[in-house]
């Protein structure tokens, strides 16, 4: 079986919760419950959102974000934003490392915080565009967009476990 | 009770907060609250949810936030809903209206899914003081922090590093230095007195210079070659001893630790290999163990002779002179502070090094193995040039590593010997003048002291440094040998007949905490009755023979073989009743002979002639030029999918276990090996209670009675013929299947044709 695309006006959604929307095609039936999902959390942010329902069944997957009606884009940028939490480290403040634990502390865009990263070298990873994906203790996710331009005090302090 | 309440994992940063908090709070009595470290817009800082004795309130630190109380009367399901790098309690209420309380990241969803238990127990008939107890051992459990100092433990209930003193970890590994006393204390002995005589050539030169040669003595001189002749000799036999002496020691203790390791992996049950990769248990086996030698080795021995070293010099070179003893102090500081910056500054590029060249060796791990598909799809040049660009990266690293490696020693020994070109000028000018009483030799011997004394001075230096990767080794290893193990409470337990009734009772079971994978789980299966265990992936078929197996003891409600909890029979004793085909037949490394009798080391060889036999192995045993004697490599090189599993099977029929677990055992052969391996398994369930998980229904023909489990709940239970019946998922199941087969019977009908 093959995914049912949206490409742009065909669907409108309506946001009915924290991160549940309302479906409605305008060529057949109207979902409730119906939650977004990026296939592709950590590379490509505003293409290939999936839509699926409550039992977690995809009902369809948004091409891309920017083709929706506004109404429709905007709720489903806000269902994104409560389900998506992927802080942007801006900095790197501080690192401790006690005895094989490591601590970082990061200025985020949602604000500073500490974690511990458990494995370095399976836990951050950079990837081929320059973008650094950090996995902490909890399984929670960060991203440095560029390595490149964060400032030299951060960098001196990451290339301690890179 | 009263006093410990509320039961909170972590202090409120902010007063308004906590204000804000009591003011709603007024009168209510709050039994327990979860300070949660994102506020409710996701950003970082504090909400907090606080359960009461009528409801649960939600404060945020953000004034625009209003904060609601719900009563539990009220709330008709609360759910905690885990999202990306965040979790919310989700609280439909009896009206229908919906409330997000509390917003976490994950480090949290353990104490939250704890909430969501209380919540649920609380419209049962479990007291609420028991509820409130397995809320503070989760509390407790979760709350990953020292009590002592807070700070973070590497899993719960680990001794504190920080607090437990060194001296407890250090205390921890006398156990395997105190046999190796004799040795350790003998080889200290004999590096001192090697270094006793290392001093004594300096100040022989010292004589010839000044007295012997001088005086044209001509027997002095002889005598003073013979002295150093045997001053050397025995030094260089002292060593050699000593050397002996410490290797055998150390080897002894490393291989003590390691065995102890292994023993206690072997032990420990499947929960620690589900959170921790078995690469890094390999890891601490195999190569943390030998820093730890090493480092205790260096403890043990260099810190004394090096000691002894130092204060040896230091004390001939101020009853020699110690106006020049002064000046050759002078680069002291220097080495010191040289020689700690470099180790710190060399160590993060040996982590990189060493991270690069895993990078490189997980692409050769990936492709050379692979090279088949590699080939398949013409990849071979990108292969090459994904690996020359970790290869380069790994040059990078290394070549800088190598410069600094090569820079930072010359520095020091380059001011080393600036140091001893002072002491050359200034002790050479007191000589010519002849005003103080320096002599020739005595500035000579003393030039020997001083670069003998930097040896001491760097490795005092960088001790502390091996210190801490010590004693994270030793942390890493503690973590194994400490961990609990393997549960065995009806240890001695062994009934004398096993009839093979099987029940589960009220059983639930998750693996994380964060979502139930099996539910209520009520079964009972009659002495040699075979049940077949039918579901799609993930709906929990595995995981419920898991719980039979006893992989894991933290489920909830009781599983009984012949009406006794399986908890409460000696675990060894069990599992020998209990025999395990697996989806994936694992071989070791050793003939096909103890590879079927991995479980009955001392079968005779006609038993497992026959299991092999009734496996119908034994035909294509004996293709095999070897036979029996077979040397199969890992994972069972050299066999095919169906004779791997055949032997696995034979390995079963070996043990004559009384309940059978089969887990797909024909998920990965053709039709034909099915075929056989079905008449091996018709042959094993006779008279044995099985358990059978399968995905191909004709796999399921010989079973008395089919179980259908959906998201891990029972969903139809009965005979074969009963379901179809019914109609329900069962049937459907048949339906699909056979249309399938249909198919592709006419599929090859037309090939035919």
């Amino acid at each position: 079986m093959q995914s049912i695309y949206i490409n742009g006006d065909e669907a409108r959604l309506t946001r009915t919760g924290l991160t549940e929307l309302k479906l409605e095609l305008f060529n057949g039936p109207t979902y409730e419950h119906v939650e977004a999902l990026r296939l592709f959390p950590v590379s490509g942010t505003r293409q290939y959102i999936s839509l699926v329902d409550s039992e977690g069944k995809e009902i369809a997957i948004i091409r891309n974000l920017d083709y929706l009606m506004p109404d429709s884009m905007k709720a489903v940028e806000e269902s994104l934003g409560a389900y998506y939490i992927f802080p942007k480290i801006k900095r790197v403040l501080a690192r401790k490392e006690k005895y094989g634990n490591i601590t970082w502390t990061v200025e985020t865009d949602r604000g500073i915080h500490s974690f511990d990263i458990r494995n370095t070298s399976t836990d951050i990873k950079v990837l081929y565009d320059g973008r650094v994906i950090i996995k902490d203790s909890n399984d929670n996710r960060y991203e440095i967009e560029s390595y490149d331009n964060l400032d030299s005090n951060s960098i001196k302090i990451m290339k301690n476990d890179m | 009770m009263d006093l410990l309440l509320p039961i909170v994992n972590t202090k409120i940063n902010k007063p308004e907060l906590e204000n804000k908090l009591n003011e709603k709070l007024g009168d209510e009595r709050e039994l327990f609250r979860i300070v949660c470290d994102l506020k409710m817009s996701g950003d970082y800082g504090q909400s907090v949810v606080s359960f009461t004795d009528s409801g649960i309130l939600c404060v945020d630190e953000e004034d625009s936030f209003e904060p609601i109380f719900v009563k539990y009367d009220d709330i008709e399901e609360l759910k905690f809903k885990r999202m990306y790098g965040n979790a919310v309690f989700v609280a439909n209420k009896k009206d229908g209206s919906v409330f997000i309380l509390g917003r976490a990241t994950h480090a949290l969803t353990g104490l939250m899914n704890a909430g969501v238990q209380f919540f649920e127990k609380k419209g049962t008939d479990i007291s609420e003081e028991e509820a409130l107890e397995s809320i503070r051992t989760t509390f407790n459990n979760l709350v990953c922090a020292c009590p002592k100092c807070g700070r973070p433990l590497i899993r719960p209930g680990a001794d504190c590093i920080n607090c437990a003193s060194k001296g407890k970890l250090i205390h921890k590994l006398l156990k395997y230095v105190t046999p190796e006393l004799k040795g350790l204390i003998s080889s200290v002995l004999l590096s001192i007195i090697s270094t006793a005589v290392s001093l004594i050539p300096p100040y022989a030169t010292k004589m010839l210079v000044d007295d012997i040669i001088p005086s044209k003595n001509k027997v002095m001189v002889l005598m003073i070659v013979v002295f150093l002749l045997s001053a050397y000799a025995t030094q260089h036999i002292v060593l050699a001893i000593r050397g002996i002496i410490l290797r055998r020691c150390g080897d002894r203790i490393v291989e003590h630790l390691r065995s102890d390791l292994f023993d206690k992996a072997q032990r420990l049950p499947m929960r620690f290999y589900d959170k921790t990769s078995t690469g890094s248990v390999i890891n601490r086996i195999s190569s943390d163990t030998s820093n730890l030698q090493s480092f205790i080795l260096r403890i043990t021995q260099e810190v004394f002779s090096q000691a002894f070293l130092a204060v040896g010099i230091v004390i001939i070179m101020i009853s020699m002179n110690w106006k020049l003893t002064l000046l050759s102090l002078i680069p002291v500081p220097f080495i010191v502070f040289a020689s700690r910056t470099f180790g710190k500054r060399i160590r993060p590029y040996y982590r990189r090094i060493w991270r690069k060249w895993s990078a490189v060796s997980s692409i050769l791990t990936d492709s050379i193995p692979c090279i088949r598909v590699v080939k398949a799809f013409a990849n071979e040049a990108r292969a090459a040039a994904k690996f020359n660009k970790q290869n380069a990266e790994w040059r990078r690293v290394s070549t800088k590593a190598g410069t600094m490696s090569s820079i930072f020693p010359n520095i020091i020994s380059f001011v080393v010997t600036c140091g001893s070109l002072l002491i050359w000028y200034i002790g050479g000018n007191s000589v010519i003048t002849g005003n103080s009483e320096i002599s020739t030799g005595l500035l000579v011997s003393f030039i020997s002291y001083t670069s003998m004394f930097y040896g001491p001075i760097s490795f005092f230096a960088g001790l502390n440094d091996t210190y801490q990767s010590a004693l994270t080794s030793t942390e890493r290893i503690m973590d194994i040998l400490d961990a609990e193990p393997e549960n065995d409470s009806g240890k001695g337990n062994c009934p004398e007949y096993i009839k093979g009734k099987v029940e589960f009772k009220h059983v639930s079971f998750s693996y994380d905490k964060s979502k139930n994978i099996l539910s209520n789980i009520n079964l009972t299966i009659e002495p040699g009755e075979s049940v077949g265990i039918v579901g799609t992936t993930g709906s929990g078929k595995t995981t419920l023979v898991n719980l039979f197996l006893r992989f894991y003891d933290n489920y909830e409600g009781t599983i009984l073989l012949d009406g006794v909890d399986i908890k409460k029979i000696d675990m060894g004793f069990f599992r020998s009743q209990v025999g395990y085909v697996q989806q994936e037949a694992m071989m070791f490394s050793d003939t096909i002979f103890n590879n079927i009798a991995y479980g009955k080391p001392n079968a005779s060889i006609e038993e497992v002639i026959s299991a092999a036999n009734v496996a119908n192995a034994h035909s294509f045993i004996m293709k095999h030029s070897d036979a029996y004697d077979t040397i199969l490599g890992e994972r069972g090189v050299g066999l095919s999918g169906g004779e791997r599993q055949r032997i696995s099977i034979a390995r079963a029929i070996l043990n004559n276990p009384r309940v059978l677990i089969l887990d797909e055992a024909t998920s990965a052969v053709d039709s034909e090996t099915e075929k056989l391996i079905q008449d091996a398994i018709n042959h094993l369930v006779k008279g044995r209670t099985t358990l059978m998980i399968a995905h191909r229904l004709s796999t399921l023909k010989q079973a008395d009675k089919i179980m259908v489990i959906d998201k891990g709940r029972i969903a139809e239970f009965g005979t074969p013929e009963e379901l179809m019946e019914k109609k329900g998922k069962y049937y459907k199941l048949v339906m699909i299947q056979s249309m399938a087969d249909q198919v592709k019977l006419e599929k090859e009908k037309e090939r035919l044709e």
